[in-house]
């Protein structure tokens, strides 16, 4: 398998951040080390959210399509359902064919490096995609929560790569207590009991490098980061400096990015041109995962990690839910989930239609022509991802539909905007939400449009495409 | 055809009610209607009816029609429920004058009826957004407000209309409905109050959205065969028009004006044989501020880019050259949906009348209403012309021979 590597990574990280100085405001301290702040999910995004982010950007990254890929693993600790395949929506985001093979993998902060081994041992004709995304959550008082970062990390992963993994090895050790989350729960937590949670993270971890013929001295070590101290703690019983570890580190801008943590340094290291790549995972519970990567060539990246907006602790709150209250009860007006899964071509992937009689645009296309009036079987066509807006509103507290209520009160105001999108020289609108630190765009401004959480009914997420300022 | 008339119009209070339903207040439209009726006119007399109600809000959603017309004693009669969100009632006007242009009813009640503030925030905003595009639009995040902010954001960029303009429509609106005791927000604002009034969607703040109403609105019409049994003074139907469209504003080949209303509005005024410079005073949907605004030129009254300008310069005031919602219009009388469209029926009844008190025109002869549906889905529009013997049709091109300009109040 000398030859099966990386071909290009991507990485994305929700805009949103919040400094340890907040936390040590709110407590009198910040419980976890080395984290200088963290990115914190926006209300309409979660593991699957970002994990398209990534996803799509190492597509990009590496020149492939969706049509590329037969392979798709899809690794979070926190799935937005704890029972549901993630990667049947995820890879409808995208566009896969719906005849590729498909795995999920979680339940363990290893779950990244688990998906990464999968891709490998699929031996996969054409390229096999690996999606970690996650966000983990706490109780707010809980070290756990004050370290809890989001992130993503997507790699597409095929034979003849300019990455390729040289080796690999796993080691597992029983160590209860460690990290965990109970059946039902939201909430990481752990026994707290520092000795212990120390050895078994650089017990397994030592145990799994020592297994793999690593190099003497790599140029980047992507080590699992539950905090900003534990890693350099376990670098030595590993071989490492700690200059190594930090090289491709993180989590100190991040947060815990628990299954994406090691995929997201792995791909930092990449984009920053570095060749000999050792990456350790650890999982909870106690195991722990270990590979070598020797890049021949620079690996094609597109990485989006950086911070926008730094929010208060109150303002955190309020996107973790912490403080806001249920949705409204009551209503009539109602989308069904069996009308909404007639749209989803759209709703993923922005799928117009084209009249066969005319030319002219429709969206959704369903219904008479709404050039000639015609009633026709639409040609679908996928439209671009940016678009110009038409007509836009900001809607304030108060002004939303109730669906809406609740991302009110976790995200404040919002845009929406009438943007149209131009194919083959004809046009058609929609309205899209707007998202990001420019909710207000003015009327002949362009955005793009990114997958977002649209709302939940009756326990069902319903994911959709909503439009950001084009040069964020 | 033979020819519709207007013989009697009655509203109940605008506002919130807790003490009444949706039955009482019908039964007080009605009776209201009834005795402003010249001549008079017993239950007996009405051939059919018509109610327009959304029907939401917890109430029954079936069959409400009959429930409202027999608790007012018109027994057996044929009752039909109308439907087209807030263009309901005057939607069952249309239906009105058209069963009596048909020849199948003599008198006919055309009515509307809702229930709008006795449910909880959350409840009302689940239902206020069933008239929209519920796909797309409102899983967009948008209400109504929403969709009119947008349509304003247009109007702002393409024509330069301020929001100093759109605040113009709630001062004048809120002027007049100060004189008009069936108003639900009976009170005039000030320039400042209107401009600083707090967000809903913006460019939009509060002054620049109608209120959710109770109310019901109740209007007798009759056949040229039976009026003068009720009346000495008649008020023809000179002119019905209706038009529809996509309901989503996506949807739609212009955000700045509505064609709905100007499919409406040119059917109304070709049935009518007159145009806008004919008309003496117009009741329009001013659900927001922009709307009525974009009225304006639907209308034919101004141009698009004058809109802004048309209400700030006072030319749509009571003493203006066209005054506009004399009767507060949906921003402080009231919009208690199924019942609006009637309910401006109500207020061209009276100032044809001469009966509209504090507000009342200079002796208007012509008087339009125009109702709207959702955010332009459906419109219609009537012309009610005072006099108009059966047989007293206008030209279609230019004013006809009367004197307009002196609507003072």
């Amino acid at each position: 398998m000398s030859d099966h590597g990386i071909h290009a990574v991507g990485a994305y990280a929700p805009r949103l951040r919040v400094a340890a100085e907040e936390f040590a405001e709110a407590w009198g301290s910040f419980e976890a080390s080395g984290i200088e702040e963290k990115a914190v999910p926006e209300a309409d995004e979660d593991a699957l959210t970002m994990g398209w982010e990534a996803a799509r950007r190492a597509l990009a990254a590496g020149d492939a399509d969706a049509a590329d890929v037969d392979w798709l693993g899809f690794a979070t600790t926190n799935p937005p359902m704890a029972e549901e395949d993630p990667t049947v929506r995820l890879g409808s985001f995208l566009g896969v064919a719906d005849d590729i093979t498909r795995q999920s993998f979680t339940g363990s902060t290893r779950a990244g490096t688990r998906a990464l081994f999968a891709a490998l041992d699929a031996d996969t004709e054409g390229l096999a995609l690996v999606v970690a995304a996650d966000c983990p959550r706490s109780e707010p008082s809980d070290a756990h929560e004050h370290a809890a970062g989001a992130g993503a990390a997507a790699m597409l992963v095929g034979a003849d790569a300019p990455a390729p993994i040289t080796d690999r090895a796993e080691h597992a050790e029983p160590y209860p207590g460690t990290r965990f989350r109970r059946a039902g729960s939201e909430e990481v937590e752990g026994i707290d009991v520092t000795s212990y949670d120390r050895e078994a993270f650089r017990e397994t971890l030592a145990g799994a490098v020592d297994a793999v013929d690593a190099p003497e001295d790599p140029d980047a070590a992507a080590v699992q980061a539950p905090d900003g101290g534990l890693p350099y703690r376990a670098a030595g019983a590993m071989g490492l400096d700690n200059g190594t570890v930090h090289t491709c580190a993180t989590v100190q801008d991040l947060g815990d990015t628990a299954a994406a943590s090691v995929p997201l340094s792995l791909a930092t290291a990449l984009a920053d041109g570095h060749e000999s790549v050792l990456g350790a995972g650890y999982g909870s519970g106690g195991g722990a995962d270990a590979f070598v990567v020797e890049a021949k060539e620079a690996v094609p990246a597109d990485l989006a990690i950086d911070g926008g907006t730094d929010l208060t602790y109150a303002e955190y709150l309020r996107r973790r839910g912490d403080v806001t209250s249920g949705e409204p009860n009551g209503g009539a007006a109602y989308v069904s989930v069996p009308t909404w899964k007639r749209s989803i071509p759209q709703r993923h992937r922005l799928v117009a239609g084209r009249c066969p009689n005319c030319g002219s645009l429709a969206f959704p296309p369903e219904g008479a022509c709404p050039d000639c009036r015609s009633l026709v079987e639409f040609e679908p066509v996928e439209l671009p991802d940016t678009g110009d807006v038409e007509a836009v509103t900001a809607v304030s507290r108060g002004g939303e539909p109730p669906e809406f209520a609740v991302q009110q009160q976790k995200s404040g105001e919002y845009g929406v905007a009438i943007a149209a999108f131009e194919a083959d020289g004809e046009s058609v609108s929609m309205p899209l939400q707007v998202v990001g630190a420019e909710t207000s765009p003015d009327v002949g401004d362009a955005v793009a449009t990114v997958i977002r959480r649209i709302y939940k009914q009756e326990g069902v997420i319903r994911y959709g495409r909503k439009a950001r300022v084009d040069d964020e | 055809m033979r020819d519709a008339y207007l013989i009697g119009a009655g509203q109940s209070d605008y506002g919130s009610f807790p003490g009444e339903s949706y039955r009482s207040l019908f039964r007080t439209a009605f009776e209201n209607a009834r005795d402003s009726v010249p001549d008079g006119i017993e239950s007996e007399a009405v051939d059919e009816a018509v109610v327009g109600t959304l029907g939401v809000g917890g109430r029954q959603l079936g069959l409400p029609g009959p429930a409202v017309t027999e608790h007012v004693g018109l027994h057996g009669i044929p009752v039909t429920r109308v439907e087209n969100a807030c263009a309901a009632s005057g939607y069952s006007v249309r239906q009105g004058v058209q069963a009596i242009r048909s020849g199948m009813a003599d008198v006919v009640l055309a009515s509307g009826v809702e229930i709008m503030t006795d449910v909880s925030g959350d409840a009302v905003r689940y239902w206020l957004g069933v008239s929209g595009e519920t796909e797309w639009e409102r899983l967009s995040g948008t209400t109504f407000a929403g969709v009119y902010a947008q349509m304003a954001s247009r109007h702002m960029q393409e024509y330069g209309t301020t929001r100093e303009q759109l605040s113009h429509v709630a001062v004048k609106n809120h002027e007049n409905g100060a004189k008009n005791p069936h108003a639900q927000l009976g009170f005039e604002c000030s320039l400042e109050d209107a401009m600083d009034a707090p967000t809903v969607a913006d460019p939009l703040n509060l002054y620049h959205c109608c209120p959710t109403t109770d109310g019901a609105a109740c209007v007798l019409l009759a056949s040229e065969d039976v009026v003068e049994n009720y009346t000495d003074d008649p008020i023809r139907v000179a002119g019905v028009g209706a038009g529809s469209d996509r309901v989503g504003l996506f949807q739609r080949d212009t955000y700045t004006a509505v064609p709905a209303s100007q499919y409406a509005a040119d059917r109304a005024y070709e049935m009518a044989g007159y145009g806008p410079d004919d008309l003496d005073f117009a009741e329009v949907h001013d659900c927001f501020a922009i709307a009525e605004l974009m009225a304006y030129s639907d209308l034919g009254l101004c141009e698009p880019e004058e809109a802004g300008e048309f209400v700030a310069s006072g030319k749509t005031g009571r003493d203006g050259e066209m005054p506009v919602n004399t009767s507060g219009g949906l921003k402080s009388k009231g919009h208690p949906i199924g019942a609006t469209g009637a309910g401006q029926v109500v207020e061209v009844f009276k100032q044809l009348s001469g009966e509209a008190g504090e507000r009342q025109l200079d002796d208007p002869q012509i008087g339009l209403t125009h109702n709207v549906g959702g955010s332009g889905g459906a419109a219609v529009v009537h012309v009610f012309e005072k006099g108009g013997a059966p047989s007293a049709p206008g030209s279609a091109s230019g004013r006809s021979p009367r004197d307009t300009g002196g609507d003072a109040a």
